[in-house]
């Protein structure tokens, strides 16, 4: 029998993957076209989350201006650190990104705890309006939203990838640099408009984030782990599978915290996703 | 390399020296050691440790008549060491036990301080008063509530905040109370955060609740600083108690409250177990939709005028925040240590230990709540005792026991 | 090249002297705890490099390993009353039998695959054993808190700890030398350089990496249970958290992965940096230390991607014939 909190238990955990998709579809772009992992990636969200909280303290504006002004400011930090830092590491060895990237974390969690404070801090509540309830569902608009972002933003991407130039581009750029540039295409450029394209995706899900959950500096290191299980489970550089994976995760979660118990939620997780990796080394559709 | 290494370990030495402050400063100081995590997940109560110490070290060094009988606040310094100042070293646990250890030794040998304070997260009390103990230097925790901390056979070691049982004590007797006059109380509900903290409070309280007649009808058990409590908020929802005692940390606390709040559950009775509660980015984030929280807290900030309003100000002043209970009762276990450095009339450890051990506070010499301060071989405060207070509006006022609440107790819990 | 042995006879033999005369020079208590920091580091990070540097499988989960010999050097005490130290070769066999159990599965995951099925498995750990009233649960294990014999290794002084460090230090660089010039190590090379010619290995490659890998674990466990002694203190987040899996990784990589020196080197930058801007910054509350620390971590990998003693291994690459750079992992 499927009881009304049993659905509510499925609502939520859909919900909650899509906003773990949507925290992930950055990563995964960048993970997958240029094979370097964003050990950074939780601050990124965690910067577009202060980002639309200042954007609310100082200026009194909700998520309409916050999510293009998130996506703007972490575009620029991520060409940023594309031409300040990535593309130097990216020469180096495989821990050599790690090392650049955690070093990077460091710095903007540190940075923002130096001129923020370690306060928690959170947005008001209702600013994208309230709970609704649909045949004894409760629905939370924020997150809502973000459950409908996640889908714009994963379906913008791929087709981004699969439909336009830039995109095939930068797919070419991926597959074989050389050839690429023997065929005119600046790779320099290509890889700093996906780190651009990808920090974008990331600041919208900061903002939004921002508009259910916590604010604090240390918040991207509770996110940041979701994330790499999420894309590594979906495949590195596959934009829907993020999407499946952020879903299937979210759901699990959801099911095993109200079934079997909280703390036990991630370990369902994580043998799931070892499990996975036994049958599927690329993942769910990753390409072998 | 030999070169290169020496350079660089003269070079690091020499950093080491000109900064931390040396080791021959004038005798009129007594320096004191506080580790806090002052950066990491729990940064925000280290910062907030870290500020009330240091409206304490404005209190014991400036004259504050109006602080009444409280320890220390009339008159400057320390009058038993001729007046001397108190500097407090402050140093950054930064989340780990081993950061914990290797800052206690490097305020006991290279700053010699004469006492140590800290260090918020039980786990690196543990290591860091261990490293004391060796050196035979008084470690005071005014905040660190882990059962083991006081069984270890230490003799240097000092606590002066209430433990599990006393908090349980106090949840269960506010139940039955309220039992008592006739409402239905049967069915009680724990969450708890499952690092130390939660996971011992939430035995005891457990233990407690039930010998106190209570029927605990679930115990949910989740990892801290966790992405979703919305199934844990629904078990609760399905389970229907009659009061839910929450354990958590700030982060959850926020999280908890506005799920909640998202799903449109209320206990009728709602206790949210310091830490998190307690935290002051609580009140200010989710304050307004868990109106009628109850927490426990044995810090109060009383009638305008009186002591510990006067302290809430000074602390407020710095910090823009109220005095929470944790900071609270950092602020006392400082008060208290630097109370037994003046009767000791003496840096020396052994001379501190002593005065310690004959601690005698009363209440009106405390800010906090306690009845007292007295420790016992272990080293635990025997007089700790705790009070509930209760979210109304934008702040916490004590409601509870009837002889101690300034405001009338509102039931059930409103929430939004 | 023929004077290269000599070469690096006198190096060995100058950090050799380093080493053993630091504690005595730099003798002050912090200084010398300092010192024992950087060799138990140093130990872990060169375990790591074993694998994660020669073989390029780059672990994020190696503190699984570490947990495995604080927990059952804690444990050992905790149940049976029996020094500590007792308990290091039960931290050795479950970290081997750890390794070869998700080793099987793990190593033919390629390059990232590999490293987030490692987080995983040690994110495993920690909630498993959070959860494990035998392992202290949440609230962690104990040693003894006043020494009862020497055997106890707890020490007030860091001088006697120092000296252990270096020498399980030295073993473990002996073990690595001895298996970077033998046929394993050609093998690791290989596989390492070149997927081509890690197929062409075929099943060989897999048993080589287990090996290395089983290895690296071994004596990772013994760095963890170094760690539980002198600390004296072990808990799910100071055990098995996730972050000293990166510290070893960022200490190899920081010094030169894959380079028998590297990690003493990283480990000799990153401690003392981390310990003494905690000293002078961490009081201070704006989490100033962690700036500089990220800050300097950007920097080397930016200007040094193949870490500080990276233009070693470049030097030595250019006296092997070119190999195809798309390869590399």
């Amino acid at each position: 029998m499927i009881s009304a909190t049993l659905v509510q238990v499925i609502v939520g955990g859909l919900l909650l993957g899509a906003v773990y998709a949507l925290f992930s579809s950055g990563l995964t772009l960048i993970w997958g076209m240029m094979n370097v992992v964003n050990f950074a990636h939780g601050d990124f969200v965690m910067v577009a989350m202060y980002t639309a909280f200042m954007l609310w303290s100082l200026l009194g504006l909700g998520p309409e201006a916050s999510v293009p002004v998130a996506a703007l400011v972490l575009a620029t930090i991520g060409i940023l650190s594309y031409f300040l830092l990535v593309r130097h590491i990216m020469r180096g060895p495989m821990i050599a990104q790690i090392l650049g990237t955690f070093g990077l974390a460091l710095l903007l969690r540190y940075t923002v705890f130096g001129v923020a404070g370690a306060n928690f801090l959170s947005l008001p509540d209702h600013l994208l309006g309230g709970v609704y309830e649909v045949f004894g569902i409760r629905l939370q608009a924020s997150r809502l939203v973000a459950g409908v972002v996640a889908l714009l933003v994963t379906a913008g991407l791929h087709l981004l990838l699969t439909r336009t130039t830039l995109g095939s581009r930068m797919l070419a750029v991926s597959e074989d640099a050389t050839a690429a540039q023997l065929m005119g295409i600046r790779p320099d450029r290509m890889q700093a408009a996906a780190w651009g394209i990808a920090a974008g995706a990331t600041g919208i899900a900061g903002a939004l984030i921002a508009t259910f959950f916590y604010i604090s500096p240390t918040v991207g290191e509770t996110l940041a782990i979701i994330a790499f299980v999420t894309v590594a489970l979906g495949g590195f550089g596959s934009v829907p599978g993020a999407l499946v994976a952020g879903l299937l995760i979210g759901l699990i979660e959801s099911l095993s915290a109200y079934w079997i118990g909280a703390v036990w939620k991630d370990v369902v997780v994580y043998v799931l996703f070892v499990a996975v990796l036994w049958f599927r080394p690329q993942g769910l559709m990753g390409k072998s | 390399m030999l070169h290169r290494r020496a350079q660089l370990a003269g070079w690091l030495t020499a950093a080491a020296f000109a900064v931390l402050p040396g080791v021959a400063t004038a005798q009129s100081t007594v320096k004191i050691g506080a580790i806090y995590p002052l950066s990491g997940n729990a940064a925000s109560a280290g910062t907030s440790a870290k500020a009330a110490i240091e409206v304490a070290v404005d209190i014991i060094n400036e004259d504050r008549p109006e602080l009444g009988e409280l320890t220390l606040a009339k008159g400057l310094g320390l009058p038993n060491l001729k007046g001397a100042k108190v500097e407090v070293i402050f140093a950054d646990n930064q989340g780990t036990p081993a950061a914990g250890q290797n800052q206690a030794l490097r305020l006991i040998t290279e700053d010699k301080v004469v006492a140590l304070q800290g260090a918020y997260q039980s786990g690196i009390t543990v290591t860091a008063s261990a490293i004391a103990e060796r050196y035979g230097i008084p470690f005071m925790t005014g905040e660190s509530v882990a059962a083991n901390l006081t069984e270890r056979g230490f003799k240097w070691f000092f606590r002066t905040t209430p433990v599990a049982s006393d908090i349980a004590k106090i949840y269960v007797d506010f139940l039955n109370d309220r039992k008592a006059k006739g409402e239905k109380i049967e069915k009680v509900a724990i969450v708890n955060e499952n690092t130390e903290y939660g996971t011992s409070i939430a035995k005891v309280v457990g233990e407690a609740a039930k010998t106190g007649g209570f029927n605990v009808s679930v115990v949910i058990p989740y990892s801290a600083n966790t992405t979703d409590v919305q199934s844990q908020v629904l078990q609760l929802k399905d389970n229907n108690p009659d009061a839910v005692v929450f354990i958590s940390y700030t982060s959850d606390a926020i999280l908890f409250t506005k799920t909640m709040q998202a799903l449109g559950y209320k206990p009728r009775i709602l206790i949210g177990d310091n830490s998190g509660f307690s935290d002051a980015s609580y009140i200010r984030t989710v304050g307004n939709i868990a109106q009628g929280a109850i927490n426990r807290s044995a810090w109060d900030v009383g009638k305008p005028g009186s002591p510990t309003f006067l302290i809430n100000e000074m602390y407020k002043k710095k910090t823009g925040n109220d005095l929470d209970d944790t900071s609270g009762r950092v602020m006392q276990g400082f008060l208290t240590l630097v109370d037994a450095i003046n009767r000791a009339g003496s840096t020396e450890p052994a001379k501190i230990q002593a005065a310690l051990r004959a601690t005698d506070l009363k209440p009106n010499q405390i800010m906090m709540g306690y009845k007292g301060v007295k420790f016992d071989d272990k080293g635990q405060n025997i007089l700790a005792s705790a009070l509930l207070i209760q979210i109304q509006g934008d702040k916490y006022v004590s409601v509870w026991p009837k002889e101690s609440a300034t405001s009338e107790l509102q039931l059930p819990y409103k929430g939004w | 090249m023929k004077a290269a042995p000599a070469r690096n006879a006198v190096w060995a033999v100058a950090v050799a002297t380093a080493l053993l005369a630091y504690p005595l020079i730099f003798s002050s208590p912090f200084q010398q705890r300092l010192g024992a920091l950087v060799l138990l580091y140093a130990i872990a990070a060169s375990a790591w490099n074993i694998v994660g540097g020669y073989a390029g499988q780059v672990s994020v989960g190696h503190v699984v390993f570490f947990g495995c010999g604080a927990y059952a050097a804690l444990a050992t005490y905790h149940h049976t009353g029996l020094p500590p130290i007792a308990g290091v070769p039960l931290g050795i066999a479950a970290s081997v039998g750890i390794a070869a159990l998700i080793g099987v599965p793990t190593l033919r995951l390629s390059g990232h695959y590999f490293s987030m099925a490692t987080i995983a498995v040690a994110e495993l750990a920690r909630l498993v054993t959070t959860n494990t009233e035998f392992l202290g649960a949440a609230v962690g294990l104990s040693g003894p808190t006043v020494p009862r014999t020497v055997f106890d290794l707890s020490f007030i002084s860091a001088l006697p700890y120092y000296y252990l460090f270096l020498a399980v230090l030295a073993l473990t660089l002996g073990l690595t030398w001895w298996m970077e010039r033998s046929r394993i190590g050609y093998y690791l090379r290989a596989i390492r350089d070149s997927e081509r010619a890690a197929r062409s290995l075929g099943a060989r490659a897999g048993r080589v990496k287990l090996y290395a890998f089983m290895l690296s674990a071994g004596l990772t466990s013994v760095a963890g249970a170094l760690y539980a002694l002198m600390f004296g203190f072990v808990d799910p987040e100071s055990g098995l958290g996730i972050l000293i899996s990166v510290k070893m990784l960022i200490m190899a990589a920081l010094g030169g992965a894959g380079l028998l020196f590297g990690p003493l080197v990283g480990a000799a930058i990153l401690v003392p940096l981390e310990e003494i801007s905690n000293s002078v910054l961490g009081g201070r509350g704006a989490g100033l230390t962690f700036v500089l620390y990220g800050a300097i971590i950007v920097l080397i990998a930016r200007f040094r991607p193949d870490g500080i003693l990276g233009l070693l291994r470049l030097r030595r690459r250019a006296e092997v014939p070119p190999k195809d750079k798309t390869d590399a992992p």
